[in-house]
């Protein structure tokens, strides 16, 4: 914000032009007033920039990023308020949103549901990307209860390619009862998303959504379990931790093997994924403090909880 | 007797010798501040956007009549965008304007005074709901309604969007317009009575072609807050990109199907994975003027002055039969008045569900304890939260908007106050979406804040300054010419004038205009959502002015709508969304009484 100081300083040259011209002469009144405006405005610019910097001490540690992770995280801090750390969570645009944040120099940790790519490290040439990884998930292709039970409980990759490039509209195109598709993806920049388009596309540039008109875009898993629940014949893809307890919704298997805890422990299961906290540089502080109680056996208990699987689990 | 000598009275002092106390010069500062102000937030607005635009390679062709939207591929075409908002705009007017207008004329014309004056104020507080509670209603009553009707899975559509809005547009549309009908001076209608005419031609031939201006503008000023509305559509349009109909059936075809418009696609993650530079964001900054541009036209139009009043053109030709004329009078009669039971109903509506579901805002133990968890405990924090920022920016806002407000009234010439006054009214109808994603790039990334306390009050003033401003220019325009003569002619400059007659004169129009615009921002979800709050680890009261986040109302409601299969959640979203209400109502129905007190002239958020 080197502009407003600038444009103070400027101002309270204006200033100072304007105090001695209002002694001689009236006619400048005009002039010395809109100056005097310039430098009021100006000066609460910078009063404002000045208190930032007071503030700048007591900051409470920012994270943000995937709504996967978001509630871990959220849990931790809860606990870490008890040792008097400040920590606030975001979930503004998913994992990406985070990890350009992170690279933005906006926020401290990232929290992301993915890996960090080639293209993340390209797009912040200067950030130092540094992951832990405090968990793992499996993403499901989640269907409704109803189509599920109508025969519906296994889809191979192609299908399921079918279903989201708006080719399969009907369930009784892959046995299941005859009833409309209702495709539900995520919006650009989810992890959830990403870790599907692997699966499907690896690594290939995945095509533009179908002009299908059976096609919606939502968020954050909330959005997607409560949108999943109340459309029939919808598909998406979500995280399978938030399926727990939802008696309307299921997870299929996909290639023939279930999301279950061992196929997801021993990566069977395709669209398994890591859970992230990212920082720029190594960990220090508060953030090394967040990651060790992340790591550790008391924050490792939170990840069940939540319906993802903890690192012994998946044997690291 | 001794004879008096009359003496000559000493000179009058020199004017130079011994200049008149106070000056008050600090006067046109102050009100250059708020004029500033105002042209200031109008320029950081077109440059974030403009520097975005021209931060990269933007291919205006492309963003204009390209349907697909795929930032993987490079593709940015906002057509498809564009035609989201004007169908979903289109469908609002469709459904909103009809009631509304019929709405105004049953209770301005029908109504006896007793009975309309309590209804006028029941419109205002709905003007006055806060988007997001009616993009509560959109998700939980409309969504399944056009499920089940238009079969429609999931309900997520263009219609649903249109409706949403229509429900949210028709108190403004009501509210201006019943302005607009009793402005029209009571002998117009008397002339014509006498002249035999029956109740609809009077409102037809002597009350519609005075009114109708005002009433134009209603819909106008409803549709720049539709076109500008954000949070409500965004729950419920599916946003999904690309949709445009191939062919003229396909339009109805569309309406419902999922889609997208400018500002759903504004308020997605999308402006925070663009980065600060490059095509990518400069096609999101370009959807960003395609909007202000749109917003503002609508507005400057919808609150033109009269340009010239409109001769009442004879129009020849069809000439009515005199037979039906008691007949059409009273059909058309209780039409007007069942179209004043659809706002009536909907209103009853809104209030028996806020009332009934959100019934745990009546216990006091809601509003004094925090949250816990995801959708457990009260909702204490974000009603400091909320409060803290409503207060913050009534502090900020108020010396600005006066200032503002009283050189527009006062000092402008004709030109400068018109240019002035068009400014103000384009800040005023600013979509906030913009506000909110300004303040997030320039306060929360280029300042380094954060979000934060400041950061949301700061991007909330835009909201609130414009309706002082506007409030207080209207009432120093009917101060009467006598006191204005009176105070020159004693002798005052302009800037004492200002100081002793200007300011003790307007400012109850001047508190009304802010508590107008209060109410308003409390209800503010979509800047706090970018610029204040967090998902999680607000504190109650923040440690910071601009390093800590704050809880609010509005995105707490936001957030626990998005579990909307979750009962608990629901019934949380409800409460909260009622004591959002009451916060607004209390704030709306304080400004009513001191507006009926003094008088000044209404305005209507």
């Amino acid at each position: 914000m080197s502009r407003t100081a600038e444009s103070s300083e400027q101002a309270q040259d204006l200033m100072s032009d304007g105090a001695r011209s209002s002694r001689s002469a009236t006619g400048k009144g005009r002039l010395t007033s809109v100056a005097l405006a310039v430098a009021l405005l100006a000066s609460l610019a910078t009063a404002c920039a000045d208190a930032d910097a007071a503030a700048g001490g007591g900051k409470a540690l920012q994270a943000s990023g995937s709504t996967t992770v978001a509630p871990v995280v959220a849990d931790a801090a809860e606990a870490l308020k008890a040792q008097g750390l400040n920590i606030t969570v975001a979930t503004q645009g998913g994992s990406a949103g985070g990890i350009s944040q992170l690279g933005a120099g906006q926020i401290d940790v990232a929290l992301s549901s993915k890996p960090i790519g080639d293209k993340d490290r390209a797009d912040n040439p200067k950030a130092d990307f540094v992951s832990t990884q405090i968990g793992s998930d499996a993403v499901g292709v989640i269907i409704s209860k109803q189509v599920a039970d109508a025969g519906v409980k296994n889809l191979t990759a192609e299908q399921v390619r079918g279903l989201f490039e708006g080719k399969i509209t009907n369930w009784n195109q892959v046995g299941g009862p005859n009833l409309e598709v209702f495709v539900y993806d995520k919006e650009p920049g989810r992890g959830t998303r990403e870790v599907l388009d692997k699966y499907l596309y690896h690594g290939e540039k995945p095509p533009p959504p179908p002009n299908s008109d059976h096609f919606a875009i939502v968020g954050g898993n909330l959005e997607t379990r409560n949108k999943l629940e109340s459309t029939p014949g919808a598909v998406g893809p979500l995280s399978t931790g938030f399926i727990d307890g939802r008696d309307k919704l299921v997870a299929v298997s996909l290639d023939g093997i279930a999301p279950t805890m061992e196929n997801v422990a021993s990566s069977k299961y395709p669209m398994t994924r890591p859970l992230f906290l990212v920082t720029n540089g190594q960990p220090k502080d508060t953030s090394r403090k967040l990651i060790d109680y992340l790591v550790s056996e008391k924050g490792q208990e939170l990840l069940p909880k939540h319906g993802y699987l903890t690192l012994k689990q998946i044997g690291k | 007797m001794a004879v008096k000598t009359l003496e000559r009275p000493p000179a009058a002092p020199e004017p130079e010798a011994s200049p008149r106390p106070y000056r008050s010069r600090w006067i046109w500062a102050w009100v250059f501040t708020g004029a500033l102000f105002m042209a200031g937030v109008l320029l950081v607005l077109i440059g974030y956007l403009g520097v975005g635009v021209a931060g990269g390679e933007i291919d205006w062709h492309e963003l204009l009549t390209e349907a697909s939207w795929n930032p993987v591929d490079s593709v940015f075409g906002g057509l498809a965008m564009i035609y989201g908002s004007a169908v979903v705009c289109l469908v609002a007017l469709a459904l909103a304007v009809p009631v509304g207008w019929a709405a105004a004329i049953a209770l301005s014309e029908y109504l006896p005074p007793r009975l309309a004056r309590p209804l006028r104020m029941s419109v205002e507080l709905l003007a006055a709901v806060p988007s997001i509670v009616y993009g509560l209603i959109g998700i939980l009553v409309v969504r399944p309604v056009i499920a089940s009707l238009a079969d429609v899975p999931g309900g997520d559509s263009l219609l649903a969007a249109g409706i949403v809005l229509a429900v949210m547009i028709t108190p403004t549309i009501v509210a201006v317009s019943v302005d607009a009908l009793s402005a029209v001076p009571d002998r117009y209608r008397e002339a014509a009575f006498s002249l035999g005419l029956t109740r609809r031609e009077v409102v037809r031939s002597a009350v519609l072609p005075l009114a109708r201006s005002g009433m134009r503008a209603g819909v106008l000023l409803g549709l720049a807050r539709a076109l500008g509305e954000a949070i409500a559509v965004f729950l419920v349009v599916g946003r999904a990109d690309g949709r445009l109909p191939s062919s003229l059936g396909g339009v109805l075809d569309s309406l419902v199907h999922p889609g997208q418009t400018l500002t759903t696609k504004l308020a997605g993650p999308e402006p925070v994975l663009a980065g600060t530079s490059g095509p990518y964001f400069a096609s999101i900054c370009g959807l960003g003027l395609v909007l202000l541009g749109l917003v503002a036209a609508a507005t400057v139009w919808g609150s033109r002055g009269k340009t010239r009043s409109e001769s009442v053109r004879r129009r020849g030709g069809h000439r009515q039969a005199a037979r039906m004329r008691g007949e059409l009078d009273r059909v058309v009669g209780s039409m007007r008045l069942a179209a004043l039971l659809l706002p009536g109903v909907l209103l009853l509506g809104m209030l028996g569900i806020l009332a009934t579901r959100g019934s745990v805002a009546f216990n006091p133990a809601f509003w004094f304890s925090s949250a816990v968890g995801a959708a457990g405990g009260g909702v204490s924090g974000q009603i400091v939260g909320t409060l803290l920022l409503v207060v913050t920016t009534g502090l900020i806002s108020l010396p600005l908007g006066f200032g503002a407000g009283i050189l527009l009234g006062v000092h402008a010439s004709k030109r400068a106050a018109r240019v002035l006054q068009t400014v103000t009214v384009v800040v005023g109808g600013t979509p906030t979406i913009l506000l909110g994603l300004a303040g997030f790039v320039i306060l929360c990334t280029a300042m380094g804040w954060g979000r934060s306390w400041l950061a949301g009050a700061i991007v909330l003033v835009p909201v609130v300054v414009p309706v002082v401003a506007l409030t207080t220019a209207g009432r120093v325009r009917s101060m009467p010419t006598e006191t204005t003569e009176s105070a020159l002619s004693l002798g005052l400059t302009r800037a004492q004038y200002i100081r002793s007659v200007v300011v003790p004169y307007t400012w109850p129009a001047t508190i009304t205009g802010l508590l107008l615009g209060l109410a308003r921002a409390a209800g503010e979800t979509a800047p706090l959502i970018f610029t204040a709050t967090v998902f999680f680890g607000a504190p109650a009261l923040p440690g910071g002015i601009v390093a800590s986040p704050v809880q609010s109302l509005p995105t707490h409601i936001f957030t626990l709508s998005q579990d909307s299969g979750d009962p608990q959640a629901v019934a949380q979203a409800w409460g909260s969304a009622m004591v959002l209400v009451l916060i607004t109502a209390v704030l709306l129905c304080v400004a009513v009484a001191l507006r009926n007190r003094f008088e000044g002239e209404r305005w209507t958020t």
